[in-house]
């Protein structure tokens, strides 16, 4: 790193809110009937999986628009499949800032994918919001890149919950960790350590998995063959499943923290077929749509709602009871976490107010206070100002038992560092 | 050493996945001399197919041979109305066109079912068995017996039967075998109903151990095809032989050489692809064939 | 020189000179932003047109340039990024590494055939995005290496360039920088393959055996086959991760070596006129799959069933269709008395 970057990366700093400045009144993207906003998921490859937070969250913008909108303005979602390739993510990009001309770049899917991006986005004073992602560097690295900015608790903060919960509960742990050997992982894991300070050390055993890999059983019997009793299941999608299953299969019996991105109740309850997940620890910031909990929440019946009418799925008049089987897609929750960032951008827009421009989604966007968002849990607050650029940090520890979570505790902090 | 013997058991399970599929591969290049690079996703849509019919009340079984069926006729109208028109073309179109296959039969189980991970119900028990400390299931080791069951079967057939008599002759000689009255077409269809058969088994034997979902095969190809080279491109049995020994190898490779660790098992594994190539590109068990101009 | 033949020179020089000037205007009746949509399709130009030398014209097929095309963008990145290397000068250099890269593949490659080199070579494909991430400290592993704003970057932040007296929006200046080099490297080709290189690699790719026996050195020219291929591969490369200001493994999958492929083949294979078809195939055609429907999938059912059309109904490619044109019409101009 020599000074003539760093000097360009403060040059850089300082454009975004010039670039923002320099676009007055006529802001593109916004017309008196129309607000054009855009982001980035990946609807096929690997990660398609992963791109139903877009229909969650353009479920939710249709029914805003069907009730008006937001000052008469309808928001027009346009979101764009990147193959969950990096590269693709900035042609896409590109093309929805300098041809589509959008307003913002909203809920972009992607830890690497949002990287690429950034210094763009930035430097052309588009705003890049809600970035679909946990890693830290959004906020951390906000004076760099101020037109970014996150939404659920980072890694740093969930592996730091871990890391302290570990430490006062769990004095004589022997821990392993299985992560995936990413951004993602190894943010989980250095956050771990942050949050066991002294007992650091007391991690025993780091296996890494990648994601081409067919299976992770030669981790898991490495990491049982370290002799750990405690096991960081830092996977992703089926590989946690795996994780949970070989841990059974082996007559394994650690206690198991399972990360947050993996613990939607519908994988958990795959796992629990035939793998070893009763007691798996884990946080959970979002309510979830399968987890029987939130049956009669009346946030949780609005996402049911606007997902039967707006959300394309479900046969209406039938009550959706996600824990039976045959149950929709959108029991999933990427669709709700997809929505819950929807209501976020809502709110943020209706504060920008009136006059609409990007300096004043920015400054909204900056001094958030939203505390009845119904798809978040119960006292989840979604803050921030202008150097707290952590929407939401807080988590709720809970307990695998039976055939759901369970919370435990208060809702706990999600530390920045 | 418990760790050893632990990590041989997972490998060759894991093993047993590659050898399953590579067996479909090599029964493909046998009989047509094609790479067929969507045989893991032809095998993962029938799968889906099966999961279908017995989601709609179907028995696993009734489910299981219906599923096998339809992928044998499957394979026979693939080969007769996406791959009979460019026979005459070079075989890099052929290669295409598998890709093509690929990306559709992907993108059609997203497009039908969705990308969520699911559970599919097996054939043998999956409770796990503990003998001196080392566990397994019987599943692991049922997908190696039904791929060496079908390795057999192939083997009889062959050598046996008169049609496995035609398909060899088509593959490896299609214009001399025409003179001798081989309907060479409709070998080679059936050459590829059969390879879309091994393939659906393929499929149905994988999914109760990694959970199904749109991309369950996509990096289980990428070793079978390691292995398929490893045990020789038309040796059946030496695609099982190589799927174990891969299976095996990179379990070790990955635990005891910290360097490898899991990042670089993908690599070693195609690089053991090259060194066969360049050394005995026949493989363990391949014939070595002379060029002839 | 025939008439005939001087015909088909002449036939082929002007309609290098319309295509020259057309492309030269291109940018004043595109969008902005499209021209450097455009500008994609000349980068996938040159690694076709590196990819076709090798297997349309020699026959020795390759699953695997996608990793050469990573070895030249991943040598511009760490050039760029980590050397403070003037953008410009590192398009060369990586083509030059990925050309050496090429030669010695090439080598071993030798002893390989028909479907058993294509493997060797998807081999790569594979497995160089792993090897790539794990050797994080010279290639910024997964975090990959960001061009963006870097001093010796043109352009620096998407802000005009200055070039030869005029002022280039960015997107304009990556369409000229890519589509320049695509001219001059085709005509490279051209050039080197109508005479005797040319003729050499057919006839290798024909019959190998009947090659040797007319003299031919086939280990040489074989192996400069792959090597002058992994050289426009290279090329391209390093001007992937210009356009694209950032690479990371995930930037260079294994797809990216079937699409080029792909292209290949759409182009019709053997066929230099036919590239283009092939380079505007890959790069236009996923996003028009994903106008046909959103839903998660089907642009991927879309993509497949429409490139198995494309080439049951064009199994030579365009190339193929440009000759069953052009050989009638040439025909009747030259009747045979």
């Amino acid at each position: 790193m020599n000074v003539r970057r760093l000097l360009f990366a403060c040059a850089l700093a300082l454009v975004f809110p010039l670039g923002v400045q320099a676009s007055t009144a006529a802001d593109p993207g916004v017309t008196s009937t129309s607000i054009l906003i855009g982001g980035t998921v990946p609807l096929s490859g690997e990660a398609a999986s992963g791109g139903v937070t877009a229909k969650g969250a353009a479920a939710y913008f249709a029914y805003v628009n069907a009730k008006g909108g937001v000052f008469k303005r309808k928001i027009n979602y346009r979101y764009v499949d990147d193959a969950y390739d990096p590269a693709k993510t900035i042609q896409a990009t590109r093309e929805l800032v300098q041809q589509d001309h959008v307003f913002a770049i909203f809920n972009s899917l992607g830890t690497t994918q949002n990287i690429a991006i950034r210094p763009f986005l930035n430097s052309v004073g588009v705003p890049q919001l809600f970035v679909a992602s946990g890693w830290g560097g959004w906020a951390r690295e906000y004076k760099r890149y101020p037109g970014t900015i996150g939404f659920i608790p980072t890694y740093t903060g969930e592996g730091i919950i871990y890391g302290r919960y570990i430490k006062k509960k769990l004095p004589k742990a022997k821990i392993g960790v299985l992560y995936q050997d990413d951004e993602y992982g190894r943010e989980l894991v250095a956050a771990l350590k942050k949050g066991l300070g002294s007992k650091a050390r007391q991690i025993v055993s780091q296996k890494s998995y990648d994601p081409t890999s067919t299976d992770v059983s030669q981790q898991v019997i490495a990491l049982k063959a370290s002799g750990a009793n405690v096991l960081m299941n830092f996977a992703f999608g089926k590989f946690a499943i795996l994780t949970f299953v070989h841990v059974k299969k082996l007559g394994w019996k650690p206690q198991i923290f399972v990360n947050a991105v993996a613990a939607a109740t519908s994988v958990m309850k795959l796992a629990s077929a035939s793998g070893q997940t009763q007691n798996a620890i884990s946080i959970g910031f979002f309510k979830d749509p399968a987890d029987p909990r939130f049956d009669r929440d009346k946030g949780m019946k609005l996402y049911k709602s606007i997902m039967r009418k707006y959300g394309g799925g479900g046969q209406p008049g039938r009550a959706a009871v996600c824990s039976r089987g045959g149950a929709p897609a959108w029991c999933s929750g990427y669709y709700l976490a997809g929505m819950a960032s929807a209501y976020a951008m809502t709110a943020a827009l209706k504060k920008a107010g009136k006059n609409l421009t990007r300096k004043s989604l920015m400054r909204a966007v900056t001094h958030l206070d939203i505390r009845d968002n119904p798809f978040v849990l119960p006292k989840v607050r979604i803050k921030t100002s202008p150097t707290d650029r952590y929407p939401i940090e807080q988590a709720q520890l809970q307990r695998w038992k039976g055939t759901r979570w369970r919370a435990f505790g208060k809702l706990a902090p999600a530390p920045r560092r | 050493m418990a760790q050893f013997l632990q990590q041989v058991v997972s490998g060759l399970a894991s093993g047993g996945i590659y050898a399953s599929l590579a067996v479909a591969i090599v029964l493909i290049y046998r009989s047509t001399r094609v790479i067929n690079f969507a045989q893991g996703e032809m095998g993962m849509f029938m799968t889906f197919v099966a999961l279908w019919l017995i989601d709609g009340g179907w028995p696993y079984w009734a489910a299981f041979f219906a599923t096998l069926a339809m992928a044998f006729v499957g394979g026979v109208l693939l080969e007769r109305i996406v791959i009979r028109p460019i026979e005459s073309a070079p075989p890099v179109t052929v290669v295409i066109v598998t890709v093509g296959l690929l990306i559709a039969l992907n993108g059609a189980a997203f497009w039908i079912w969705g990308g969520e991970t699911r559970s599919f119900p097996s054939a043998f028990s999956t409770r796990p068995i503990r003998i001196g400390g080392v566990a397994f299931s019987i599943q692991d080791f049922g997908i190696i017996g039904v791929s060496l069951v079908a390795v057999f079967l192939l083997y009889l057939f062959f050598r046996f039967t008169k049609a496995g008599l035609a398909l060899r002759a088509a593959a490896l000689n299609p214009e001399a075998s025409r003179l001798v009255g081989v309907r060479v077409g409709w070998m080679l269809a059936l050459g590829w109903g059969f390879a879309s058969v091994l393939g659906a088994l393929s499929g149905m034997m994988v999914a109760p151990l990694v959970f199904l979902d749109p991309n369950m095969m996509r990096g289980v190809l990428l070793y079978a095809l390691a292995a398929a080279i490893l045990g020789g491109l038309d040796s059946p049995l030496g695609a099982v032989i190589g799927g174990l020994a891969l299976g095996v190898g990179l379990n070790l490779i990955s635990t005891y050489v910290d360097f490898v660790g899991d990042t670089l098992k993908l690599p070693v594994a195609f690089a053991v692809i090259l060194g066969v190539l360049l050394v005995r590109p026949a493989g363990l068990l391949g014939r070595t064939t002379l060029r002839r101009a | 020189m025939t008439r005939h033949r001087a015909f088909g020179v002449g036939l082929q020089v002007s309609a290098f000179v319309a295509a020259v000037a057309v492309l030269a205007l291109l940018p004043h009746w595109l969008s902005d932003f499209r021209a450097s949509e455009v500008s994609y399709v000349g980068i996938y130009f040159v690694a076709i047109l590196g990819l076709n030398i090798l297997t349309g014209y020699t026959g020795q097929i390759s699953l695997g340039h996608g990793a050469f095309m990573a070895i030249g963008g991943y040598t511009t990145a760490i050039l760029v990024g980590h050397h403070a290397v003037r953008d410009l000068w590192t398009i060369p250099l990586a083509g030059l590494v990925a050309g050496a890269a090429g030669l010695l593949f090439g080598l071993p490659a030798l002893r390989l055939s028909g479907l058993y080199l294509a493997l060797a070579t998807f081999a790569i494909a594979v497995a160089l995005p792993p090897v790539l991430k794990k050797f994080d400290h010279f290639t910024g592993g997964s975090q990959g290496i960001q061009l963006f704003g870097d001093p010796d970057y043109t352009g620096k932040g998407f802000e005009n360039v200055h070039v030869a007296g005029q002022t280039l929006t960015f997107n304009n200046w990556l369409y000229y920088l890519a589509w320049t080099i695509a001219v001059v490297l085709f005509a490279l080709a051209w050039a080197l393959l109508g005479g005797r290189l040319g003729r050499t690699f057919r006839a290798i790719r024909d019959s190998e055996v009947a090659a040797t026996s007319s003299g031919v050195n086939l280990p040489l020219y074989k192996t400069l086959a792959f090597g002058v291929s992994a050289f426009y591969a290279g090329v391209a490369g390093s001007l992937f991760a210009i356009a694209s200001t950032y690479v990371n493994p995930e930037t260079f999958p294994i797809v990216l070596s079937l699409y080029l492929l792909i292209g290949a083949v759409v182009a019709g294979l053997g066929s230099l006129w036919g590239v283009a078809a092939g380079a505007l195939f890959i790069q236009y055609l996923p996003s028009l799959a994903g106008h046909v429907s959103k839903s998660a999938g089907a642009p991927s059912v879309a993509y497949g069933v429409l490139l198995i059309l494309v080439v049951l109904v064009l199994p030579f490619g365009a190339g193929g269709l440009l000759q069953r044109i052009g050989r009638p019409l040439t025909n009747s101009i030259f009747r045979k008395s």
